[in-house]
This record gives structure tokens, C-alpha cells and sequence, in this order.
């Protein structure tokens, strides 16, 4: 893949871009990104696409901002344009050549205590560690369970960000006009818990999974109003849209699952307590097309809340812990509503993490370790990972991902046949 | 009466002279070490400069680490504020990483990582970790408490006071004592040695270059080098400029998100 070449397309394509609204510049902005190769062994044969690998792909990551110059509105408002797209040669789907828009964005300070963001743009807020209560945006597990970096793990939103800065609290405001859903397991890549199947599905799997429509009426909200109290963060979160999981049942028979509408009211406390970094996070998830909890079809309202604590041992070694309650509400008439044959999910779940995080060989060689373990599911997921910048350019990482599990309907459970060690090798510039 | 007055003058000869030894033309090591820390972490009200940091390995490899940092005063000697904006390696352009320090306690730190719009805390105990992989540790770009160490004055050298540090609790402090170098006209820190119990150099941080930067004396061009781990880090600090006006706002997790033009173009 010739770097320069893709570099000198994107830049004559945002040039060509920038044109027409009177910005072009003789200097071209700067451009970063890398070229990654990765593979995923797979340690179990699941009746996904296929037998060996979960993971095998190059990709080639560019990224450029634009800062407006001149003698016009966006450059005296400090306006920036931000792109960033990969290219991705993808043998689990026949060598197919892909491109994937992570940002296109245009942000900018209309007014002192103002700012704005418009476009695609990655969203992320919230206090927890690989577990998210209040951050409501789309998020691709896909990545997460085959090994991707980390990056990956957040999908980018079409969204209008609104930052407002009063002197007595910072405010948030999100408009997203199109839904987007969590990248999950659907039996072609991952393997999961189907229930139609009644068991872990593969390819085999025949469910739809019916997203909102683009209708103004099914626009999502999400507002955080935040504040930095001496070093002690604390925020207040509210979102309005759907459940990014496909939770509820539209139509059994045709085997068609939805994305429920979702409220969700929360807040968060962060800061430094007893030589190191506490965080306590709660959320109201109200389910406001079955707010009994009487319709076995569609998902009943819960409460989540969380707490973690993380602390630098030294030498470079810093350890994490997480504990995540989630409560299912209204389950009595949840219980009542269910019919006999029905899988049905429990109360209460319990969930704890660790991070155990090691720098070696002069901060140039990190292993870390990521645990889920819930008592109340019996199952879990280890994620080690090993990276080594080799240079400041080239780096390897390597990992696994190796959910386990006693039951096939919880979470990591139904995860448990998509084990892979992973290997990447990434040049960046 | 005469033998008195001898008495007086040599008592006075004595105060001036074994007093001007002892205390360094009347200044304690504790007055010295004060002064050394506002010269080297307080001048100006505030200030910023590009950093640019070459880390050589034990095997003579080269990385090489750019970043534009922000200073800000909160209080002279006490609280301070930094925010740090990462350029180069590509891998880690447009990273924030912003510090509240408070002296004599655990400062506040945040990391911001664009790629996932994520503002992370991060638990900051230890302060003589390697600062980003380089043979400077945290307390060498921020500053170590001056109420850390028991300062003692040990002898002149030329044009440099020679005080020894030694550290009041030895729990997370990789040294026994350190010697530091301080120019007796300025109280820039020109050099500082690191021992361990047995005595053995461990490590040697030193300006090579100080420069009158709008009246105040400024380390330019410095060095660390670590003799356990092997290898070495010059730090040259390019485009200084002090009391630009920074306000303490930029310090904030809005400037995070979003990189002050103003400040980091």
C-alpha cells in the first residue's frame, strides 16, 4: 500500500473539499496515521465464517486537521476540521477492500463559554474502566472480543455537540439525528448465546435486528452537566434514545429483535482518595415502552452503579479494581409475565474487574492483564496483552481474549467459544 | 579596655568569616534550596515552552519525544498548574496530559487520549517514576517538595553552593542522598548527583546551557543520565516565553477535549 499515494489522495480530496468554502490554503495540513497488520487465531472451531481465525486484516489509518486561516468567520472563531478514515484489507470478508469513517468533523467556539462540534466524531464520558454506565454511545465489541486496539472499541456518532461553560458548571449537550448501534456478535465473525438457536450460534443464526428508523422523532439526546471541585470531578448524566443492544423481541416468530427506547438518569463522583484514583458511578435505566415490567417481550428497567479504585504501586506497575451491580426492576411482574419454556435473566448481577498494568525495558514494553469475573453469572473473560515499541514507529502487540463460562445465556458465557490469541504489528507516522 | 575591643574584632572576624562559611554568605541551605526551586520551577508567572526530548538506550537507540508545555502559578512555591501537549511520536500526537501539582501532597493528573475522546484520571503516588520512558523522573520536570529532603550545606565550589539532600522519608525514593550544584548569583540547580546506600553514583541530572530568557536565567539544554539502567536524555527546550497571560481555565477539562489554538498552534 503505498503510504504517500493514499496520503496525497486524502489531501486533495479535503482540499478539494475546502475549496468551495473559500479556506484554501498554499500550506497543507499535517498528516498522521499507521499501517497495521493483525491476525486472530481462533482456539476454538464455533460454526462462524471461519475455522481458524476470527481476525485477519491490514489496515492503513490516516488522520489530518484542517485549522481555518484567514479573514473569515471559522478562523476567527478558532475552527478546525478533523478527519480520520481507515482503509481495510479484510480476509475475513474475501479480501475486501473497506473504508471506515472514524471522523469528519467541524468544531469550533462561537462564543467564549461556547463550543460546538458538528459531525462524525467519536463520544466518550463517564468514570469506569471497560465498563460504561452513563456512556450511552455505540461501541463495537466485535473489536473488543478479536483483539483490536482499543481505539476501536468506540464507534464514532453523527452528532451535534454543544459544550457550555458557566462559571457554575460545565454543560454537555449531544444531538444525534441517526441511530447507531453496538457492533455485537451476530454468528458470522463471534459466536454468542441465540436464543432462538437455544444455544451458541454461528453462522447458523437467522435473527433481524430491526433499528429505529431515520425519523427526527427517533433522534437521541445525551447531556452531562459537570464540575471540577478542587481536583473532585462530579458529573450528572441524562440520556434519551434507544438501547444500543438489541434487548427486546419484536416479532418471535420471525426471529426479529429491536433496539428498545431507553431513558437513562445518572451521575458520577471521581477523584483522589487514599493514594490513589476512587471513582462511584450510578444510573436509572428506564425502559419506557414497558415501564412495569409486564411485557416479557421488551426489557424491563434496571439500576446499574459502580465503584473502582486504581493505585500506582510504583516501578511502573498500577493495579485496578471495579465492582459493577447491575439490578433488574419490577422483576416480580418480569417473573410472572415470563412463559414457561422462556430463558429468563436473573435480579441481580454482581461483576468485578482488575487491571494490573507493568511497564518494562525502560516504558517501552507493557503487560497488562484485564479480568472480569462475576460470582453471580459464574463467568468471566481474561484479556492478556504484551506490546513492545520496538521503535518509536513500529510496535507489536500481542494478547488473548478468552471468556469462560458455567452457563451459555450470560454475558461472558455466551462468549466462551470465541477464545483467540491475537498478533498485530502497526508503523505509525 | 584595647583587649577588649581585640576580643570584639576577632569575635567579629570570626562571625564574618567561619559564619560566612558556614552559612554561605548568611543564606541557610534551606534558604538556598528555596530559592533553587522558585528559579527553576517558578520563574515568571507563568510560561511555555516546546520541549523536545531525545532518549538514548543502553544500546545507543534513539527516541526522540516533542511536546509543547504551559506553566501557570498558582500560588509562588506552592500549588502550580501544567498542561503538556504531545507532537511527536505520531502515536501519541494530540495527547493531553495535564498536572494540578500541590506540594506535600499527591498531585492531581489526567491523561487525555484522542483517538477515544477519553479523559482519564490517573493515580499519581509515585513521583520518581521515569517521566514518558525518558531518564527523568516526575520530580525532576515539576519539582520536588522542598520539605522532602533535610538540606545541609556542604562546602562551595567556585561559583556553586554544594548542598546535600537527604530524603526525611526514604519509602519510594530509588536514592540515599543527592548532591546538588546551585550558581550562588542566579540559584539555578546546575548539576545534581543521585547516591544509593552503598554510596555509588546512580544517577546525574545537569544543565548544560543556561540562558537570560527576558531577564530571568533559563535552563535551555539538560541531561540525565542513569547509571543502573544505562543510556541518557537531553531535554532542549526551544521558544520559552514567560507571563504570556495563561489563564488558569486552560487547565480544565475543556481544553482537554479541545486544544487551546492560542496556546498549543
Amino acid at each position: 500500500m503505498g503510504t504517500v499515494r493514499i496520503k496525497n489522495i486524502v489531501i486533495a480530496a479535503l482540499t478539494a473539499w475546502l475549496i468551495p468554502l473559500g479556506v484554501a490554503k498554499a500550506e497543507l495540513p499535517e498528516v498522521h496515521g499507521f499501517l497495521e497488520a493483525a491476525y486472530g487465531y481462533k482456539l476454538e472451531d464455533d460454526g462462524t465464517k471461519h475455522e481458524d481465525f476470527n481476525l485477519s486484516e491490514q489496515r492503513g489509518q490516516l488522520k489530518t486537521q484542517y485549522y481555518f486561516d484567514g479573514d473569515n468567520y471559522l478562523a476567527d472563531k478558532g475552527g478546525v476540521i478533523s478527519f480520520k478514515g481507515d482503509f481495510l484489507v479484510d480476509q475475513h470478508n474475501d479480501d475486501e477492500t473497506e473504508v471506515e469513517l472514524r471522523e469528519l468533523n467541524l468544531a469550533f467556539t462561537p462564543h467564549d463559554m461556547v463550543d460546538l462540534k458538528a459531525g462524525l466524531q467519536v463520544l466518550t464520558w463517564g468514570t469506569g474502566d471497560y465498563l460504561f454506565i452513563n456512556d450511552l454511545f455505540p461501541k463495537d465489541y466485535i473489536s473488543f472480543f478479536t483483539g483490536r486496539d482499543d481505539e476501536y472499541l468506540k464507534k464514532p456518532s453523527y452528532a451535534l455537540k454543544a459544550s457550555l461553560y458557566p462559571a457554575l458548571a460545565n454543560v454537555d449537550l449531544v444531538a444525534i439525528p441517526y441511530f447507531t448501534p453496538n457492533t455485537i456478535p451476530e454468528g458470522d465473525r463471534l459466536s454468542f448465546f441465540d436464543s432462538f438457536q437455544q444455544g451458541i450460534a454461528g453462522t447458523e443464526s437467522e435473527r433481524t435486528l430491526v433499528e429505529p428508523t431515520k425519523d427526527i422523532n427517533h433522534a437521541e439526546y445525551a447531556a452531562r452537566v459537570y464540575k471540577n471541585v478542587g481536583g473532585n470531578e462530579f458529573a450528572f448524566y441524562y440520556f434519551r434514545g434507544f438501547d444500543k443492544n438489541p434487548r427486546s423481541y419484536l416479532d418471535e416468530a420471525n426471529r426479529e429483535l429491536y433496539y428498545q427506547k431507553l431513558n437513562v438518569y445518572g451521575a458520577s463522583i471521581r477523584g483522589a482518595i487514599a493514594g490513589g484514583i476512587g471513582n462511584i458511578e450510578v444510573g436509572y435505566y428506564e425502559s419506557p415502552e414497558d415501564t412495569d415490567g409486564t411485557d416479557r417481550m421488551i426489557e424491563n428497567s434496571s439500576f446499574k452503579a459502580m465503584t473502582g479504585y486504581e493505585v500506582d504501586l510504583g516501578s511502573d506497575l498500577k493495579v485496578g479494581f471495579q465492582y459493577l451491580y447491575e439490578r433488574k426492576l419490577d422483576y416480580d411482574n418480569y417473573k410472572e409475565a415470563l412463559l414457561p419454556n422462556d430463558y429468563y435473566w436473573d435480579e441481580h448481577r454482581h461483576l468485578l474487574t482488575n487491571r494490573i498494568t507493568k511497564l518494562l525495558n525502560n516504558q517501552t514494553v507493557r503487560v497488562s492483564l484485564f479480568t472480569f469475573y462475576s460470582p453471580s453469572d459464574n463467568d468471566g473473560y481474561f484479556r492478556p496483552s504484551v506490546s513492545y515499541d520496538i521503535t518509536d514507529q513500529w510496535k507489536v502487540t500481542t494478547g488473548a481474549n478468552l471468556p469462560w463460562g458455567e452457563d451459555y445465556i450470560t454475558e461472558f458465557g455466551g462468549m466462551e467459544k470465541n477464545k483467540n490469541i491475537y498478533a498485530r504489528v502497526r508503523y505509525t507516522f | 579596655m584595647n583587649k577588649i575591643r581585640r576580643i570584639a574584632v576577632i569575635a567579629i572576624s570570626f562571625v564574618l568569616i567561619g559564619g560566612g562559611a558556614l552559612f554561605a554568605e548568611g543564606l541557610t541551605a534551606n534558604e538556598i534550596i528555596n530559592k533553587a526551586n522558585l528559579a527553576s520551577y517558578y520563574a515568571g508567572k507563568d510560561g511555555k515552552s516546546d520541549v523536545r526530548m531525545t532518549i538514548t538506550d543502553s544500546q545507543g537507540r534513539e527516541r526522540v519525544r516533542e511536546f509543547r508545555i504551559l506553566r501557570l502559578n498558582i500560588k509562588d512555591g506552592g500549588d502550580q498548574k501544567f498542561y503538556v501537549y504531545f507532537t511527536e511520536p505520531a502515536d501519541v500526537a494530540k495527547m493531553v496530559f495535564m498536572v494540578w501539582k500541590h506540594p506535600g501532597q499527591d498531585d492531581d493528573r489526567w491523561l487525555y487520549l484522542p483517538a477515544l475522546d477519553l479523559v482519564k484520571r490517573i493515580a499519581a503516588s509515585d513521583k520518581r517514576s521515569s517521566f514518558i520512558g525518558s531518564h527523568f523522573v516526575y520530580e525532576d520536570v515539576s519539582g520536588r517538595g522542598t520539605n522532602e529532603d533535610d538540606h545541609q550545606l556542604v562546602g562551595s565550589e567556585g561559583n556553586l553552593h554544594k548542598i546535600k539532600n537527604t530524603p526525611k522519608d526514604s519509602k519510594g525514593v530509588e536514592f540515599a542522598y543527592y548532591y546538588v550544584w546551585i550558581d550562588k548569583a542566579n540559584f539555578i540547580p546546575m548539576k545534581a548527583e543521585y547516591y544509593d546506600g552503598q554510596g555509588k553514583l546512580i544517577r546525574v541530572v545537569e544543565a548544560l546551557e543556561v540562558k537570560d530568557i527576558e531577564g530571568i536565567p533559563t535552563v535551555t539544554k539538560s541531561h540525565a543520565k542513569n547509571f543502573l539502567r544505562g543510556g541518557e536524555t537531553t531535554i532542549d527546550f526551544l521558544g520559552i516565553d514567560y507571563n504570556v497571560g495563561l489563564d488558569e481555565s486552560v487547565f480544565a477539562e475543556r481544553y482537554l477535549r479541545r486544544a487551546p489554538a492560542k496556546w498549543v498552534q
